[in-house]
């Protein structure tokens, strides 16, 4: 079973700069746990993609052709002229095309964000409950007694308050 | 040590949040007790008493059609405007002040949506055939048209509804895994469920981070859509004095107008009884002031434009109907609007009155009965005087209506508490961003990403 090594900070450069050190040593992906969103993570890290801008787009773009649709569809499904009016009108199916695009979009970049975070969490993670409230962790993981103390001396070397072994599940 | 002094106040907001869920006094108990009863004898009853006895049992009839169930619905949607909007412009901007305050503002919104959308309920004489408004197949293959703009609120609303729904929830998914290791019970059940397994991972920051900007950016125009949609209900009418090209900006103006003044009533009640001192302060409300001064002004512009607009176009029915408004029947309602909406803001031009707590709690009090009437006068006033000097009538609102505004509100205070115990009315992550982040010597100064 994989465990990790985690340092806890009291403030939130230090546990930066304990992910910055712990990445050039050589550890696969340190992962910051914090109460607040951290500013520079990036920087350290390497840049973050997310996939949820596709989801706002293309969510948009599927809500403004079913809104249309539907406007439309309905107008040709049941028909009721109106004073020579046209049966499809264009300005009024615009207003239940932009609030579907919004609708959708809004769903989309709902949907986006759970894949991309991988919510909701079915199986247990690493946990540490007091980065919920003042504390800031890095956490990584690493195989064998002798990769631990190597984590274990950066994170210390960075100002950790306290390291400790953690495994999958455990909080 | 700067590190002893962030430890502590992180802990404050934490302490104190969760302290506002789970420790309740009597007082609680009682408002909310009277909240509910005043619920169930002035909404639920009449409204019974109206169902048995048929829509008669409201003063609307020919040509005043639509009464106070529409202006209370116009009114709620408006209260609704502030919140999720002004925290969706404040977001975008990076405003700090904000951070303290949203999310009440944002339950606001989402209440007032519940209110209003019961108050087309009422409207309704025959309230369970509503999903006749939904379009879906059915036997005898009928449509709603979307041609109409009473299609058009329902496409708005529902999907503000949901949009406002959704922004609430997902900048507490942060909070919720916070007050989840704080309780117990239910409430641990509770939140457990709806942090959805946050853990303040950087992957999540940044992930939420984006979702809630496009959330955002997608509700700003929403936010403006609805109420000019509800606008058109009326203007796309040919009833003089409906039917004017100023109501979409009116509509919009008058919403934000009113949803920040209920921002300002809510605020003060949360600070006083919920014990939030030391997050919501003195430039709260200072800015809410200016933002107040600032729509009022904007609002009062507005109706100089509809009257100037109404005499100048020179046709005898928008002169008759501006005379009427101005000087008939309903005169002393419009009056009373102008000094509370339009005169008694000016106020604010003051420091000192902006940084006076009752004082503005007052005022906004008188902006929002001020609005409310607003509504009754846009529906009032032209209805009960259209073309034909014949079929003129004055409208005056019958007791179960009266009683069912009453009720409304009644409805909102209700919904609000019990959100109070629920959700962290305070957020508390944002919070702790604007609190003063320690730095290690030597190392650039620290600051939060949103």
């Amino acid at each position: 079973m994989a465990s990790n090594a985690l340092g806890l900070f009291l403030d939130p450069d230090s546990a930066l700069e304990a992910a910055r050190r712990l990445k050039g040593a050589g550890f696969a992906r340190p992962e910051l746990i914090s109460p607040i969103p951290i500013h520079g993570v990036e920087d350290v890290l390497g840049p973050k993609k997310s996939v949820i801008r596709r989801f706002t787009f293309f969510g948009g773009i599927f809500g403004a052709l079913s809104g249309f649709t539907l406007a439309a569809g309905t107008a040709v499904l049941y028909l009721h002229p109106t004073g020579g009016r046209p049966i499809i009108t264009i300005p009024p199916f615009l207003i239940i095309t932009y609030e579907m695009t919004i609708l959708f979009g809004i769903l989309a970049t709902v949907l986006g964000f759970l894949i991309s975070a991988r919510f909701p969490a079915i199986r247990e993670r690493v946990y540490v409950p007091e980065a919920g409230v003042d504390r800031f962790a890095v956490t990584v993981d690493c195989d064998g007694e002798e990769r631990f103390r190597r984590a274990e001396a950066i994170l210390r070397e960075a100002g950790a308050e306290t390291v400790r072994s953690i495994s999958e599940g455990e909080s | 040590m700067q590190t002893e002094e962030q430890q502590l106040q992180f802990t404050d907001i934490h302490n104190d949040v969760v302290r506002s869920l789970v420790v309740t006094g009597r007082g609680y108990y009682i408002t909310l007790g009277c909240a509910i009863f005043v619920l169930l004898t002035c909404f639920f009853f009449p409204w019974f008493y109206q169902l048995y006895y048929g829509i008669g049992a409201a003063g609307m009839n020919s040509p005043t059609v639509w009464g106070t169930y529409l202006a209370s619905f116009i009114f709620w949607i408006g209260l609704s405007h502030s919140g999720t909007l002004l925290s969706c412009v404040l977001h975008i901007t990076n405003s700090q002040w904000r951070k303290a305050m949203y999310r009440s503002a944002e339950a606001m919104t989402l209440f007032s949506l519940m209110v209003a959308a019961m108050m087309v309920m009422v409207h309704l004489g025959r309230p369970w055939f509503i999903h006749w408004s939904v379009p879906y197949p059915n036997q005898m293959e009928l449509w709603p048209n979307f041609r109409s703009p009473l299609l058009f609120d329902v496409m708005a609303i529902t999907t503000y509804l949901t949009g406002s729904s959704i922004f609430i929830y997902m900048g507490s998914i942060p909070d919720f895994a916070a007050v989840r290791d704080r309780t117990t019970g239910w409430r641990h059940h509770l939140y457990t469920l709806l942090s959805l397994g946050w853990r303040g991972t950087d992957t999540e920051w940044h992930r939420l981070g984006w979702a809630y900007t496009f959330l955002a950016v997608l509700i700003i125009p929403l936010a403006v859509s609805v109420h000019s949609i509800v606008s058109w209900d009326f203007a796309m009418s040919i009833v003089p004095g409906l039917h004017q090209t100023i109501f979409a900006p009116y509509f919009v103006v008058g919403a934000i107008y009113s949803g920040t003044a209920g921002i300002v009533t809510v605020m003060f009640v949360l600070r006083k009884y919920m014990n939030f001192e030391q997050y919501i302060t003195k430039l709260h409300f200072d800015n809410l002031g200016k933002l107040l001064l600032v729509l009022s002004l904007l609002w009062s512009y507005i109706n100089i434009l509809e009257l100037f607009t109404g005499w100048y176009s020179g046709t005898s029915t928008e002169y008759e109907q501006l005379k009427y408004k101005l000087f008939g029947y309903y005169a002393p309602l419009y009056w009373e609007m102008i000094l509370f909406c339009g005169v008694a803001p000016l106020l604010l031009i003051s420091n000192k009155f902006r940084t006076s707590f009752v004082p503005m709690l007052v005022l906004s009090i008188a902006i929002n009965i001020g609005m409310y009437t607003e509504r009754f006068l846009i529906i009032a006033t032209t209805l009960s005087r259209q073309y034909l000097p014949e079929s003129w009538r004055v409208y005056v609102p019958s007791l179960v209506e009266l009683s069912i505004i009453v009720g409304s509100v009644a409805m909102f205070v209700t919904l609000f508490l019990l959100f109070v115990k629920i959700f962290p009315s305070v957020s508390i992550y944002e919070v702790k961003e604007t609190m003063k982040i320690p730095k290690k010597k030597g190392m650039p100064e620290w600051q939060a990403t949103h």
